[in-house]
């Protein structure tokens, strides 16, 4: 390989990159209004499964409490946006400890969510450095399961089962662009961000860190790694990115209720995260795409009988997932990464572990 | 560094050039005058309900209202000679929630946006017709009759008037139960089951409200969360605080469910009182399995419609035509002695009476301003129920019996009352 291939090899990535950015400018163009929504859902599930991925894919500790983050976000941003004087409307009092503001323009909410959430996930990191394996997959499964039942619980400030109606979303500042684009660039430049953010970040020192610390606790170690610090942190960023998706989540939508955030949640975006691709930041884009569209299009398959048309999605979802942890256990992602590499150097080799090109 | 510079130079020329003219405003492609979701021969109208999931024994609902619209569009009209309304075919469409709320939203933003609907009718569950409350306000779409007997709907309709319900509310039914139990049990100790959200705290809410200086007989109540899976430890505890009277603010699948436990937990009360929400013949069936007839022999409860199974509506001429209309106009190799496909049915007999109020050119607000101005007999409801609302009572269904079950049926055993 010459120095030409070498450096387009490199120059893939970002090509792609650009590609991906130039289409989702150009998507409201040719999309009708629920069109444009869904991939507005798109773009907020690829920032949770940025998140999870990290967490997963690269620094290896199994997550089944994911959706309690996007859920910590979403009424973070809700009860930021709302602020005390819209909580009284719901008759809500939250403690006077809170520091609610009078409500603030729901953009900003996005990185306060971020960093409450990631401040919520540091703190989970830290016992998460006592358990490994099942034991941590139980230890979020707790926090998924407990989270409708906390919010509930509190509902002086959460509003309880009967929730919070966030204001219809609207586009700020008085600019000439119709309230659902205005979402959907929201969302995307978001998702654009925290790409970047994940690529930067794991292409460095802490991404190696992360990878050398799933791949082998014990020899990164001995390599200098410090993995208490390392697997805090990525419970923080993973954290973090839920935060600003359930803070998006909620803006779009207008509504937060405990049971928006069932268990089900995380355990669909593991599931998508594992689909897409886990250890490649690619594969949150595919895991998105699985996530959004598969329930309402799975609703009405031929092949089912009308009995069990009503479980389809489910029993799709399953499907995809066993499908793909046979034939392609690197998820989606790394098939076209191994289309790629196949490209480039002439060769297909399948990968049966996530790459260290990730 | 310098992939990163590239990538972010790549990006932001991208951005440069194509943003100003990705900035345009979707436009409308109907005729202004036209009314979404309605043409010359068709109505379309859409619903949220939970076909999958832990309420989807609520699932037969939007089927029996499906048959019974089936119908409309089949037969023809005795005054006007027409099939349909007005010689428009109704055109359902229903999307599973799963009974998540933010499923709701992104469902109903589909029949809005997309399926372009005339109206959302029927939509099932307090918290997601909650949740797209003030989406149907906002863009001005009715969202009438919906499948759930939260007080808000009667209540706040100033606030929301895009918004209606239609059966008998929570809060007026605890305190039928309240009343029931202070005339016929007043020394009762009573442990009340209930659901941890607005349905079953609406209920709680009129139990206690009804029963006013003599709360106290309320023993002890305690919840659940829909995703509990074990209800072993609140029935425990019930038992155990003394009561003798179990009172069941539970959706349909949890009530069956806790009546097996408390069962189990060697708990024999008295008195159960089921709400009317799960007093159907598939959850009493599913009950009795799980705990014994004789267990469940004797629950009390509520209801505004005529108890489909009970031999004594066996020649009624409502029951034979909802019989004869899920046979000709219902799927296949169903059990149409399912509670909630009778359900739909009365519903759907209630949308259509109200289109034709609406008029022979039906707009959103007309269908709207119809919801204030009901005053018929729906055939399938306890005879003496009026179908009846004004600008000040938004209530359409208020008068209920109380009923007992006994071996497969509930049978009335009160008057007519009128709960709000």
């Amino acid at each position: 390989m010459n120095v030409v291939d070498r450096n387009l090899g490199r120059a893939i990535g970002p090509a792609l990159f650009l590609a991906a950015a130039v289409l989702v400018i150009l998507l409201p163009r040719f999309m009708g209004e629920f069109r444009l929504l869904q991939f507005t859902l798109v773009a907020i599930y690829v920032i949770a499964l940025l998140g999870l991925n990290i967490l997963t894919g690269y620094s290896g500790q199994i997550s089944l409490g994911h959706g309690a983050f996007v859920g910590v976000g979403a009424y973070t941003a809700a009860l930021l946006s709302l602020g005390r004087p819209g909580l009284e409307a719901f008759q809500l009092d939250p403690p006077s400890w809170i520091p609610l503001g009078d409500g603030m323009r729901p953009i900003f909410t996005i990185p306060i969510a971020a960093l409450v959430t990631g401040l919520f996930g540091l703190l989970i990191g830290v016992p998460a450095l006592r358990l490994g394996g099942i034991s941590l997959a139980l230890a979020t499964l707790a926090i998924a399961v407990s989270f409708p039942i906390v919010m509930k619980r509190f509902a002086e400030v959460t509003g309880g089962g009967g929730g919070i109606n966030l204001n219809l979303p609207e586009t700020p500042f008085g600019w000439d662009i119709s309230t659902r684009h205005w979402l959907f660039y929201e969302a995307w430049v978001t998702a654009g961000i925290v790409f970047l953010a994940a690529w930067l970040l794991t292409r460095g020192r802490i991404g190696r860190a992360w990878r050398a610390i799933r791949d082998g606790e014990v020899a990164a170690v001995s390599s200098g790694v410090n993995p208490a610090l390392y697997k805090t942190f990525a419970f923080g960023v993973s954290a973090a990115f839920a935060g600003a998706a359930g803070a998006l989540l909620a803006i779009e939508t207008a509504y937060v209720n405990p049971d928006t955030f069932p268990v089900g949640i995380s355990i669909l975006l593991l599931a998508s995260a594992v689909i897409g691709g886990l250890g490649s930041l690619a594969g949150a884009v595919f895991g998105a795409l699985l996530y959004v569209f598969l329930p309402i299009y799975a609703q009405k398959p031929p092949i089912f009988s009308f009995e069990f048309a009503d479980q389809a999605p489910g029993v799709v979802f399953g499907v995809f997932l066993i499908v793909i942890m046979l034939l392609l256990p690197g998820g989606v992602a790394h098939f076209f990464r191994a289309l790629v590499v196949a490209a480039r150097t002439g060769r297909f080799r399948r990968r049966s572990r996530t790459s260290e090109l990730a | 560094m310098k992939k990163l510079l590239l990538a972010l130079l790549g990006v932001g020329a991208a951005l440069t050039v194509a943003l100003p003219g990705a900035f345009a405003r979707t436009e409308a492609t109907q005729a202004p005058d036209a009314v979404p979701g309605i043409t010359k021969n068709s109505i379309v109208i859409g619903g949220t309900f939970p076909l999958s999931g832990i309420a989807s024994l609520y699932a037969p609902i939007p089927r029996g209202m499906e048959a019974y619209f089936n119908y409309i569009n089949a037969r023809r009209d005795k005054k006007t000679g027409q099939r349909g309304i007005y010689g428009r075919k109704i055109v359902w469409k229903y999307y599973d929630d799963g009974y998540n709320p933010g499923q709701t939203v992104q469902l109903t933003n589909k029949l809005i946006l997309e399926d372009k609907v005339f109206a959302t009718v029927g939509a099932l569950g307090t918290e997601p017709v909650l949740a797209v409350r003030p989406l149907h306000k906002q863009r001005k779409v009715p969202q009438v009759l919906v499948s759930t007997g939260a007080s808000y709907w009667g209540l706040q309709y100033k606030q929301y008037p895009w918004t209606s319900g239609w059966q008998t509310d929570y809060i007026a039914e605890g305190r039928v139960y309240a009343r029931w139990i202070l005339q016929n049990a007043p020394t009762s100790k009573i442990g009340v089951f209930f659901q941890n959200d607005d349905y079953g705290k609406d209920y709680l809410r009129g139990l206690e409200q009804g029963l006013g200086s003599k709360r106290s007989l309320i023993v002890s109540k305690l919840s659940y969360e829909l995703s509990d899976s074990s209800y072993a430890s609140q029935l425990s505890r019930l038992r155990q605080s003394g009561a003798d009277t179990l009172v069941l603010f539970t959706t349909p699948t949890p009530t069956a469910r806790a009546i097996g436990t408390a069962k189990a937990v060697g708990w024999n009360p008295k008195q159960i009182v089921i709400n009317s929400v799960s007093a159907t013949d598939q959850v009493m069936a599913g009950a009795a399995r799980a705990a014994g007839q004789a267990y469940v022999n004797g629950a009390v409860s509520t209801g505004y419609l005529k108890n489909n199974t009970n031999p004594k509506y066996r020649t009624d001429g409502a029951v034979k035509a909802y019989r004869r209309i899920m046979a000709n106009y219902g799927p296949d190799g169903i059990n149409i002695n399912n509670t909630f496909y009778y359900y739909g049915v009365a519903k759907a007999y209630d949308f259509v009476k109200l289109m034709y109020v609406a008029g022979r050119n039906p707009t959103r607000a007309k269908l709207m301003a119809a919801t204030a101005k009901m005053n018929w007999v729906n055939p399938y409801a306890l005879k003496g129920v009026r179908i009846k609302t004004s600008q000040t009572d938004r209530f359409p269904i208020d008068q209920g019996k109380v009923v007992r079950y006994n071996n497969g049926s509930w049978n009335e055993i009160s008057a007519l009352y009128k709960g709000r």
